[in-house]
């Protein structure tokens, strides 16, 4: 019967999918935890940096204020949103979207024009639907890696010594654990005091303490400890969201296996109905036939 | 007696921790010329510039390509921050022959060129002298 037959191959081909998606998910799964291991890989330079920068501000220092004030009158805001390069990995670049415009328009609606930077090809095809204004961002690859990131703070950071910008925005999807990711948005640029200032203190006054022998002194030290605090923390972004959106597949991935399982039950239940009717019908089909006959 | 000839160190770029090992002796080039650093040297926090890290331990000594970055010392433990770190066995004099050919290539059309340049030749310079280290 033509229904069975079509029913037998749309289960085969909904078994094909899942064995995809099932692969899929595997993959995910092996790479977020490679991403993962990268993220933990660069917590301890971004803690010690915040350390030296904590010893050196406990100093009765003269601030370098080339990063901590904005250099121009007019506002200008840039942000730089990190999207992922591929798809198929559920609601994750919409939701970065989402949180990214909405923070756009409100920079736009209170007068200050805003510059996107766009990371990742999601992101460069959705804006160009949108017919939205943007500067493309050569894409960076699958996996972060800090040489490629660096050249994007480093222009960031002259931008806003120019005075061509005097906010830095970045929006990106951040990781807070396993099961929880959120999209955000952090301010990158005037470089704000780390948020774990509270209970810093302690350790600025037994850092200050210390007595260090300074090469240069310190002021000119801050300003190379200032530039690379803001290219870690860009460097971090990149990490958690490309470790958000490993973690965004996985689960699409899993819920598209799932559902592909349902499926199948369902069509074989369907399957196993009709070849019951037809073995009924061909059943009765003998018996009527057996019992003209008599 | 060990602990009094060596103390820690450890060297950390923002994509891992590359090294973390004792030492008797750490030469590194600081911004403005190589500083040794030996067990008990007081604190210390420099600026780093380009160069070969050197770190003697008792196993011998491995040398590393840096780039830029800081040191600090505190309580014998020497932490070398920089954005890149290659051992020995990562740089190679053909690549890095390669790369100042390159460098040496660069347009100066402004300052910050030039300084790119400069850098682009030092990086390329220190990588090359690592790699004939080897041999």
């Amino acid at each position: 019967m033509a229904n069975k037959r079509q029913l037998v191959k749309r289960r085969k081909a909904v078994r094909n999918i899942r064995k995809i998606t099932r692969t899929m998910q595997l993959i995910a799964t092996a790479r977020f935890q490679a991403m993962f291991k990268r993220v933990s890989a660069s917590k301890p330079y971004s803690e010690k940096l915040a350390e030296m920068v904590a010893g050196l501000a406990g100093l009765d220092v003269e601030l370098p204020d080339s990063l901590l004030e904005a250099h121009s009158e007019t506002p200008r805001d840039v942000t730089v949103v990190i999207t992922s390069n591929r798809g198929l990995c559920g609601g994750y670049n919409a939701n970065v979207m989402r949180t990214a415009i909405e923070h756009i328009d409100r920079t736009a609606n209170s007068g200050t024009p805003c510059d996107v930077q766009m990371v990742g090809k999601k992101g460069i095809q959705y804006f160009r639907f949108l017919r939205r204004a943007m500067t493309e961002v050569s894409p960076l690859g699958d996996t972060p890696k800090f040489e490629m990131v660096e050249p994007l703070a480093n222009e960031l950071m002259a931008r806003f010594r120019r005075g061509e910008a005097t906010t830095v925005h970045v929006a990106f999807m951040r990781f807070h654990s396993m099961g929880r990711q959120r999209p955000e948005v952090v301010q990158l640029l005037p470089l704000a005091p780390d948020k774990k200032a509270p209970s810093g203190d302690s350790a600025d006054a037994g850092a200050a303490a210390v007595q260090y022998d300074f090469s240069p002194e310190p002021g000119k030290l801050l300003e190379e400890l200032l530039p690379a605090t803001v290219r870690i923390r860009l460097f971090t972004c990149f990490l958690e969201a490309a470790v958000s959106e490993q973690i965004a597949r996985m689960v699409a991935m899993k819920a598209a296996t799932d559902a592909a399982g349902d499926m199948i039950k369902s069509l074989t239940t369907q399957y196993n109905r009709a070849r019951q009717t037809s073995i009924t019908m061909e059943l009765l089909d003998i018996i009527g036939g057996a019992a003209a006959v008599q | 007696m060990a602990k009094t000839t060596t103390f820690h160190c450890s060297v950390i770029t923002p994509e891992r921790e590359v090294l973390s090992a004792e030492a008797t002796s750490v030469v590194f080039p600081a911004h403005d010329g190589e500083v040794g650093v030996l067990v008990d040297r007081a604190p210390l926090l420099f600026a780093l510039g380009i160069g070969i890290l050197r770190i003697d331990g008792e196993k011998g000594s491995q040398r590393f390509f840096i780039d830029g970055g800081f040191a600090q010392m505190l309580d014998n433990n020497l932490t070398i921050l920089t954005s890149q770190a290659l051992s020995q066995g990562e740089v190679s004099s053909a690549k890095a022959r390669e790369a100042l050919a390159a460098a040496e290539g660069m347009k100066i059309t402004d300052d910050a060129s030039w300084t790119a340049r400069d850098k682009a030749i030092r990086r390329a310079k220190e990588q090359l002298k690592l790699a004939e280290q080897v041999g």
